[in-house]
């Protein structure tokens, strides 16, 4: 069974999304990049990031990570807030420790890309 | 092996070809697409062949799927199946004008008939002549009404709202197009809803509201209504009269300034709305929107704003619609939806 399956799917993930993305709006740290006058497209983006994050059927590669990130100067601060916003959310959710641990590590994997090093 | 019927052309479909990566093999490069895993939605397209777009229809809302939309990269079809573009409005029609309301000093009430299937809270791209196009959102309802009621604000210098004032009388033909939008009634029976409107946003938030009340909707509805100044609210005593007529609605006026005293009747009573801020009326008075449906209609900068307050105080996005008004830059393209 998948990380994405032992998590619960496509169904975990959108309890996810909307919790995860209800932080990062309201975190000091990273909240003006989650702004936008679109936010159903906003919401839709956290929910690819979130589907790649449970290692679920995502197409994303390094490259469009990098691709995405490119512009916005992003520091090891920006993605450490992100990352723990996405770990209080799983918490919240009652996710087991050792599951998180497996979602910190594919996150983690991403950073390079994200932070364009 | 199946194919894809699109715009009148044959596309053959490979074993386990999904109908996005048809169109991309076929030369569409213009098809937008992104992650291909059902999650972005940017590839999002529409059909009639309900059996076969079911399966590609996982995360979608029930007004896309109500609208028969569909995720092309996730749609394998067993047999052969007509696809259409999203941003295709339907054809030009043509309405005659049978009433012209004003409703307030800057609000006209337009009706007309004319054979267009809608879902109350859509809207239409009207055509003052083949440069000048603008749309407006449906108060009526297809089942109550046998026309189509338009709210047109007018704007000094306003092109179009200009003409609707002075120019279009009675009678006259106009050409019509649409509908579109995806911002109509669509939620659990017994849910609450929040329908919250400035100015203008009134009209679908009108039609909204009808046809909740037309499919049995038995959880409370909050109205709330927004204004610069109380005399710019408009039909306030039939949505009063409505509001006594079905105790599940309560109904709330907020305005931001009392008009000036030379530019209004000393004589008015505005004592049915009251003076604040909208964003902290809402959120002093719904400090939980957790399960709330919310439908929001006017100015761009308010369903924006809007829409974050109610996320953050508990809606779920999936949970929030919007109609939003966006002003009118050029005066030779119909808006894209």
């Amino acid at each position: 069974m998948s990380l994405y399956e032992k998590l619960g799917g496509d169904a975990a993930i959108n309890a996810a999304v909307d919790i995860f993305y209800r932080k990062v709006l309201t975190d000091d740290r990273v909240s003006e990049f989650f702004e936008s006058t679109d936010m159903e497209a906003q919401h839709a983006k956290q929910k690819a990031f979130m589907t790649m994050a449970f290692g679920g059927p995502s197409n994303y590669t390094g490259k469009d990570m990098r691709e995405a990130h490119k512009h916005m100067n992003l520091t090891d601060e920006h993605f450490n807030a992100v990352a723990e916003d996405l770990v209080a959310t799983l918490n919240e959710l009652e996710v087991a420790q050792e599951l998180i641990d497996e979602v910190v590590t594919i996150v983690s994997g991403a950073k390079d890309d994200v932070l364009n090093k | 092996m199946t194919s894809i019927v699109f715009e009148n052309r044959n596309i053959t479909l490979k074993e386990n070809e999904s109908v996005l990566d048809g169109f991309l093999r076929a030369g569409h490069h213009d098809i937008p697409n992104g992650c291909r895993a059902g999650v972005c939605q940017s590839c999002i397209m529409k059909s009639d062949s309900a059996e076969e777009i079911t399966h590609a229809q996982i995360g979608l809302t029930e007004a896309q799927k109500t609208l028969k939309h569909f995720l092309s990269c996730q749609c394998h079809p067993k047999s052969p199946i007509g696809v259409q573009s999203t941003s295709l409005s339907s054809q030009q029609t043509e309405g005659v004008v049978i009433d012209k309301t004003l409703l307030s000093s800057n609000v006209t009430r337009l009706r007309l008939t004319a054979d267009i299937d809608y879902r109350p809270g859509q809207y239409l791209t009207l055509w003052k002549d083949k440069n000048i196009a603008r749309c407006y959102s449906l108060a009526s309802h297809p089942n109550k009404q046998n026309y189509l009621e338009l709210h047109i604000k007018h704007l000094t210098d306003g092109a179009f709202s200009s003409w609707v004032k002075s120019g279009l009388n009675i009678g006259d033909k106009i050409k019509i197009q649409g509908p579109l939008g995806k911002c109509f009634y669509t939620a659990g029976k017994a849910q609450p809803l929040l329908l919250s409107a400035i100015g203008t946003g009134l009209a679908p938030i009108l039609g909204i509201l009808q046809d909740a009340l037309e499919k049995g909707h038995h959880g409370a509805i909050h109205l709330l209504l927004g204004a610069r100044s109380p005399d710019n609210f408009y039909l306030v005593d039939a949505l009063k009269n409505l509001a006594a007529q079905n105790r599940q609605i309560s109904l709330t006026f907020v305005y931001q300034n009392i008009p000036a005293q030379n530019n209004t009747n000393s004589e008015a009573d505005f004592s049915f709305a009251v003076q604040g801020d909208i964003y902290q009326y809402c959120k002093k008075t719904y400090p939980d929107m957790k399960g709330y449906r919310v439908f929001l209609c006017g100015a761009e900068s308010f369903t924006t704003k809007m829409r974050k307050q109610c996320f953050l105080a508990g809606a779920s996005m999936g949970d929030i619609s919007a109609d939003a008004f966006i002003p009118f830059h050029t005066s030779t393209l119909p808006p894209s939806p």
